[in-house]
């Protein structure tokens, strides 16, 4: 193909000399525009959570007037292994974020699948969808107390309808984890049902036709086409989840605190106890260590699983 | 909407059309029964609020709930707060979070650079708010600044920045860039460009940006407990006070969460378009 030189035009001779002389110029202004942000997070961030671990290694009950922080060493940390409340707290915390989150993601998967067929009233549905995702936790929380309330509740008389008898829910140990889960469940299920129907929409739909010309079956198509495709919107969504139901406390903090007995007594819950109801410091910023380290490793496994994907 | 799109052949189980919209409605009802449920409660007089069994469809409606919580509990000063804390605190974030978002989208700084502040930015929105909240209280009680707004709205803030730097880079990084190369031709500065040329542009994008930065601030419980006592209370703490099984104030409870919530599910059903990508962290697009 034959090049047309053409004489410099203003715009062209401004371009070059942009690209010459305001280049560096522009780059420092650019670093600019991030510092305020960047600052912002390392005050308010970065330096509480070094702090932390600075007190983490101390001993200090906060509650006795003019009391002064009192070097322990690595006390807190070992006094952990052998904190009974600790170690249930962890078996809770894991135990909610697991369950919860399978049931979302094979509930959400079903649902999702089901709302991406052609639907009338789909707008509809969405804002209905909407309105748990939205709905302040500590509202969410205080109003499923009143919801699981074992003589005016809702629950217990639906449960009626079908002939069961009433049950204690938010005061029972056996039951109690079940019941926040259930909350959560129904708080967080459709964040599930509206990511994944966003990749299932969008994925090719020439696809889908070569595997019914190929013979699949419905269940052979979703398992080696459909999961297959969706595999990165799945992780986006478990990282996001996951992060978020190990961060959960105001709906604890309203339904339960943490009760009856630390059924329900997460480790979000456990460390506000310690640290701002009881006043140990020490204790309460070396829980929040352990809890930082866990969640750290697991959601960069995520995250390096999402940069693999990236690069592929 | 992207949702209506058909995958006949994406799905292991098939349905009839009946069954569909049965299964449809009644996860419809399953999501808004317990808001319904809310709303209803704060209009009924009080002898119908708490029975055995419920009443579904209230017969008498009644606003002494409403009365009651505006008249006894300060409410107007708490209202207040947490208006002035979330505004406050969205159109900061919005704006740092915008610059920040707008020098990562061009390619001035080496890619390593930019690619590490990303990471560490989504690190610093991965850490449960519990493990900063204990040295956040003791640092900002030695300092004076408890019970301030200026506490809650810098805490906001360094929440929100996150969010909003990655979901605004898709914003921009979306965004064709011949327009800019135009601005550029006429002598834009890179400060001309960003709030002349391209934040207009990237307005409805922002606009939902602001959206779930402002639901974050007003729903948020845990430091507003812990940095506040009456001064700068937001209305989460006051609801909270209702938790008690004792003497079951539903209706009460009932009428300030219905005037909390409505709001929020109004302002979100605005939106819905980009309600995937702000709850993925701008990681999926609709």
């Amino acid at each position: 193909m034959a090049r047309v030189v053409e004489a410099p035009t203003r715009a062209g001779l401004r371009w070059r000399v942009w690209r010459g002389g305001r280049y560096q110029q522009e780059r420092l202004l650019s670093a600019l525009f991030l510092l305020p942000a960047l600052l912002f997070l390392l005050v308010t961030s970065v330096y509480p959570l070094l702090y932390s671990l600075v007190l983490s290694f101390y001993t200090w009950n906060m509650s006795i007037p003019n009391s002064r922080p009192v070097f322990l060493g690595i006390g807190n940390y070992t006094g952990l292994v052998k904190n009974p409340q600790f170690l249930n707290s962890i078996q809770v915390t894991f135990l909610f974020v697991a369950v919860s989150i399978c049931i979302e993601f094979v509930l959400g998967m079903a649902l999702a699948l089901l709302i991406t067929s052609r639907l009338r009233l789909i707008g509809l549905l969405r804002t209905a969808l909407l309105v748990p995702i939205m709905m302040t936790p500590v509202v969410a929380g205080v109003l499923w107390r009143s919801l699981f309330h074992s003589t005016y509740g809702v629950v217990n008389w639906a449960i009626g309808l079908v002939g069961l008898p009433p049950q204690e829910w938010l005061g029972s140990a056996s039951q109690a984890l079940g019941a926040v889960i259930a909350v959560e469940i129904w708080q967080q299920l459709p964040v599930v049902i509206f990511i994944l129907a966003a990749g299932i929409s969008a994925l090719p739909v020439e696809i889908f036709d070569a595997a019914r010309v190929d013979g699949a079956t419905g269940w052979q198509a979703f398992r080696y086409v459909t999961l297959p495709l969706l595999k990165p919107v799945i992780v986006v969504a478990l990282l996001l989840r996951v992060m978020d139901a190990f961060k959960i406390f105001d709906v604890i903090f309203t339904l339960t605190q943490g009760g009856p007995g630390g059924a329900t007594e997460v480790l979000s819950m456990l460390i506000y106890k310690t640290g701002l109801k009881f006043f140990q410091i020490g204790q309460a910023t070396a829980m929040s260590w352990v809890f930082l380290v866990f969640i750290l490793v697991i959601s960069l496994l995520f995250i390096r699983q999402l940069e693999r994907q990236e690069e592929r | 909407m992207a949702v209506a799109v058909q995958h006949p052949h994406a799905r292991p189980f098939r349905l009839s059309r009946p069954l569909l919209y049965l299964a449809a409605a009644l996860m419809a009802v399953l999501a808004v029964f317990p808001f319904y449920w809310l709303a209803m409660t704060s209009i009924k007089p009080g002898n119908q609020v708490a029975t055995n069994p419920p009443i579904l469809i209230p017969t008498q409606l009644s606003l002494q709930n409403y009365h009651d919580v505006f008249a006894v509990e300060d409410l107007p000063h708490f209202l207040a707060n947490s208006l002035i804390i979330s505004l406050a605190s969205t159109a900061l974030t919005v704006f740092l979070g915008s610059l920040a978002a707008y020098a990562l989208a061009k390619r001035y700084l080496p890619y390593r650079l930019r690619h590490s502040i990303l990471l560490w930015v989504l690190i610093t929105r991965i850490y449960p708010p519990i493990t900063t909240a204990i040295p956040y209280f003791v640092l900002l009680r030695r300092i004076g600044m408890s019970d301030t707004h200026q506490a809650l709205i810098v805490t906001y803030v360094a929440y929100g920045l996150p969010f909003v730097i990655w979901l605004m880079l898709g914003f921009f990084q979306d965004m064709p860039t011949e327009i800019e190369e135009a601005a550029v031709m006429d002598g834009c500065s890179l400060w001309q460009r960003f709030s002349l040329v391209v934040i207009p542009l990237a307005l409805p994008g922002l606009a939902v940006t602001a959206i779930f930065a402002f639901v974050y601030s007003w729903n948020e419980f845990l430091y507003a407990s812990m940095l506040t006592s009456f001064n700068a209370k937001t209305l989460p703490v006051v609801i909270s006070g209702y938790m008690s099984d004792k003497f079951l104030r539903w209706g009460e409870m009932s009428a300030l969460g219905t005037l909390m919530v409505l709001p929020v599910i109004v302002f979100a059903a605005g939106a819905q378009r980009y309600l995937v990508r702000g709850l993925t962290f701008g990681a999926v697009k609709e």
